[in-house]
């Protein structure tokens, strides 16, 4: 006899979606759900958590709230939370809770998988669901910067215990003594509550006992003055950078008010929890040889591709790659000057500064990026100084290139003397391409407009980075759209997917267009704002700000790539586990009809910002 | 909680007295370690002995006598009620009606009457709303109970909606008495009864 579970299929009935559904689909509904109740305060699904199921709120009400705490969503009777694990297939990045006594309705997976297989109505009645949940988390990991990674710690966290602290006048003697008492290698000198100086292990063998000082000198005699501090609010990789540039182990942290609040050690930083990347970067910058670099670099991919798995945003991994990035380039620059030194040709002739072009300047590396970069020289050096230039420019190349960054074919790279000038030859060039711009000159400001200082003297860097900014001519920003509207992503899905039709890549979509659409915008937007922001989506934010665009679009961009981004690095990442080399080209095929959805929006909203765009062209442009 | 299974049971009949008054329908469904197992809910409609009618009962659960005509006599549902209860604990409101009528089958039946643990809801609502003095002030049937606990209201009458109205009564129920007790609920914080 058939089982009539009618108050719950009336139930389900009154409700979207499943008010769509055929009678007798309905009626089948019941016996696949089973009935829970979570008690006011009580957490029903926890971040991690494998969804058991769709839950549908009988009665009652529950907050959805991301791994920070922030909320995303609260929903009440007749609406349903867990469908994110179900449609990603993977555990849920939201905790639920139980803000009032809850009745809830669970549908059993199978169930919902057959629902949505067989109703694409309900399946993109969740999918949308689904997206704008992601869409506010995902804004609201980005305003909380820290993240949900071990890079993202703040050093203030580190920090375990108060600092030991000593007084300049204090004998060397006491200050040791304080030492060992405490079980500690470092001391800090404090004076009238601020920190003047540190004193280590090493200091005291190094200054006191190898130097035979009498141990009643006073500390102040033997301490580091003026140590290098960070702010509580760092972050615990420029923690590590600093060390490892500096070879230090030590870092004193600091209060608002400038008072030492603790001490943050190498230790500290390779407990981190997940601290591989972190790990990697040390590594990368203690490496002594060319050779070594080489051989750590691999190490990239298998930390991008661990944080793949881990589900972190494509915004945190791209920030990752372009510090791990930057983190062997400036070791190559380092130790190819090092070799020039050691082969007598001699230090810099001249001041420069080595900048970085591209997807690397506006910290958004992934597994594929061409070597894009450029000397600025603080001066005109004399035939053997550029000669100088020239075999680091080729080293530095070479070695990048062993290192896994293929060459610019478009030859946008310091070995090119045309991209080895001074500070005045730069604020030429880039004014004469804003006055008239040719074909080549509009590509190139697109490349150049995208500068970040590498290593060398940063002051260099950014005067010519400011005059890119300031130089843009209404004529120029005419081209720069022009170009921007050429990058047209797909029309449709599914069929309508514009494929590659030949060769390698047939049948393969190019996610690198709609991508480089989105940052085109994004660039035109923060030229027209006279923003010097790098990175897209803080370009999108200031043109926001600024009001060159409006906010809703510059979020719905950000949130695009954010989507067109992830997908990239999870169909690199599987490309570089299988040992091909990682690629643009997705296959609609290894996408799941839900990701093809939502590419589908991406695309729409990268289209409808191009057309806002394109109405705003200068005359002559449309 | 965390452990127990038990079975909500709810019955229509002809009237009260198991003496005299037969069994029509029987709706029952397992809540199993704090969730109510939908798929494995049963409701039987049961064909009274030749010479029974419905009667007047009928205006409350609506069971006419050509209804229940194709139905199966309770000598052929009663094994898989037995079956279902196996192991669990027996859950009902008001549940000396249900303990009575399937204590009188089985005797009918088998002799013999089942040892069972009973849990009533109305007992435990009782428990819950009773003041310092014992009273208790408005209603505790099955309705207004689940209206106090926020629930969402339910037609009555049906034998398998009131098992499972009576079942989410109970979830609530508990979580009440763990915010109250501070703890995890134990059986015996449900007030159960031994019968059989």
């Amino acid at each position: 006899m058939e089982v009539e579970l009618a108050e719950v299929r009336d139930f389900l009935a009154d409700h979207a979606p499943f008010e769509l559904l055929p009678a007798a689909e309905l009626s089948a509904l019941p016996r696949r759900c089973t009935i829970r109740y979570a008690r006011r305060g009580s957490v029903v699904l926890e971040v991690g958590d494998r969804g058991d199921g769709l839950y549908l709120v009988r009665s009652g009400a529950v907050e959805v709230r991301d791994e920070t705490g922030e909320l995303v969503d609260r929903v009440g009777t007749g609406e349903a939370f867990g469908m994110s694990s179900l449609l990603e297939h993977r555990p849920t990045r939201y905790r639920c809770t139980a803000v009032e006594d809850t009745l809830l309705l669970v549908l059993e997976p199978s169930a919902f998988e057959e629902l949505t297989h067989a109703h694409p109505d309900v399946a993109t009645f969740y999918a949308t669901t689904h997206h704008a949940r992601l869409s506010r988390a995902i804004g609201n990991l980005q305003r909380a910067t820290s993240g949900s990674t071990a890079l993202g710690t703040r050093v203030g966290d580190l920090v375990t215990r108060e600092p030991v602290t000593t007084t300049p006048t204090a004998s060397v003697r006491d200050a040791a003594a304080a030492m060992a008492d405490a079980g500690v290698s470092c001391i800090l000198v404090v004076e009238h509550l601020a920190l003047v100086g540190i004193v280590t292990d090493r200091d005291l063998r190094n200054r006191v006992l190898a130097a035979d000082l009498p141990p009643d000198r006073p500390v102040r005699s033997v301490m580091t003055p003026d140590p290098v501090i960070l702010s509580a609010d760092a972050l615990a990789f420029e923690a590590l950078l600093e060390m490892v540039s500096r070879d230090i182990h030590h870092l004193p942290v600091v209060d608002d008010t400038g008072r030492p609040a603790g001490l943050v050690t190498t230790t500290d930083l390779v407990r981190l929890e997940n601290a591989n990347p972190v790990y990697l970067a040390a590594a990368i910058g203690g490496q002594t040889s060319l050779a070594d670099v080489v051989a750590e670099a691999p190490g990239i991919h298998a930390v991008l591709g661990q944080l793949v798995e881990r589900d972190v945003s494509a915004a945190d991994i791209s920030r990752v790659a372009t510090a791990l990035g930057d983190a062997v380039r400036r070791r190559v620059v380092a130790l190819v000057e090092e070799e020039l030194v050691a082969e007598g040709l001699g230090p810099a002739p001249v001041p420069y500064s080595w900048v970085v072009l591209g997807s690397a300047a506006r910290d958004e590396e992934g597994f594929t990026a061409d070597q894009d970069h450029a000397i600025v020289l603080g001066a005109e050096p004399d035939a053997t100084g550029a000669a100088w230039f020239a075999a680091l420019a080729d080293r530095v190349t070479v070695v990048l290139e062993q290192c896994g960054w293929p060459r610019c074919p478009g030859d946008v790279m310091a070995t090119n003397p045309q991209w080895r000038l001074t500070v005045p030859q730069w604020r030429a060039l880039l004014a004469d391409w804003s006055r008239e711009p040719r074909p080549d000159a509009v590509l190139h400001t697109a490349v150049f407009h995208d500068m970040r200082h590498l290593a060398g003297d940063r002051e260099l860097t950014e005067q010519v980075h400011l005059a890119s900014v300031s130089t843009a001519s209404p004529r120029l920003l005419g081209h720069l759209s022009r170009q921007a509207l050429s990058m047209r992503p797909p029309l449709g899905f599914f069929r309508g997917f514009v494929l590659e039709r030949h060769g390698e890549h047939r049948d393969t979509l190019d996610i690198k267009r709609p991508i480089s659409a989105v940052v085109q915008l994004a660039r035109i937007h923060a030229l027209r704002s006279g923003s010097p922001a790098l990175s897209t989506r803080r370009r999108l934010a200031a043109a926001a700000t600024a009001g060159t665009i409006d906010r809703d679009t510059a979020t719905e961009l950000t949130d695009a790539l954010e989507l067109m981004s992830y997908l990239r690095l999870h169909h690199q990442a599987a490309q570089a586990r299988s040992g091909l080399t990682p690629d643009n080209f997705l296959r609609p095929a290894d996408l799941t009809q839900r990701q093809r959805r939502h590419l589908r929006d991406a695309f729409e909203i990268v289209r409808s910002a191009q057309q806002s765009l394109s109405s705003h062209l200068p005359p002559g442009f449309e | 909680m965390s452990q127990l299974e038990l079975l909500a049971l709810d019955l229509e009949t002809t009237g009260l007295d198991p003496r005299t008054d037969h069994v029509l329908s029987l709706g029952w469904v397992p809540v199993v370690r704090g969730q109510v197992l939908l798929a494995e809910a049963h409701e039987h409609r049961v064909r009274p002995p030749e010479g029974v009618e419905v009667g007047s009962s009928a205006t409350l659960h609506r069971l006419t006598d050509d209804a229940l005509a194709d139905a199966a006599p309770l000598t052929e549902v009663l094994p898989l009620l037995l079956d279902a209860l196996r192991g669990r604990v027996l859950l009902a409101h008001h549940a000396a009606l249900e303990v009575d009528f399937v204590g009188a089958a089985t005797a009918t039946a088998y002799d013999a009457r089942p040892p069972l643990t009973v849990v009533d809801t109305l007992a435990v609502e009782h428990r819950l709303r009773a003041d310092v003095n014992g009273e208790v002030h408005g209603s505790l049937r099955l309705d207004a109970a689940r209206r106090a606990h926020g629930l969402p209201g339910y037609a009555a009458h049906h034998a398998l909606t009131d098992a499972l109205a009576a079942a989410e009564l109970l979830l609530a129920q508990v979580a009440d008495l763990e915010r109250r007790l501070g703890r995890e609920v134990l059986l015996r914080d449900l007030r159960p009864r031994r019968s059989g």
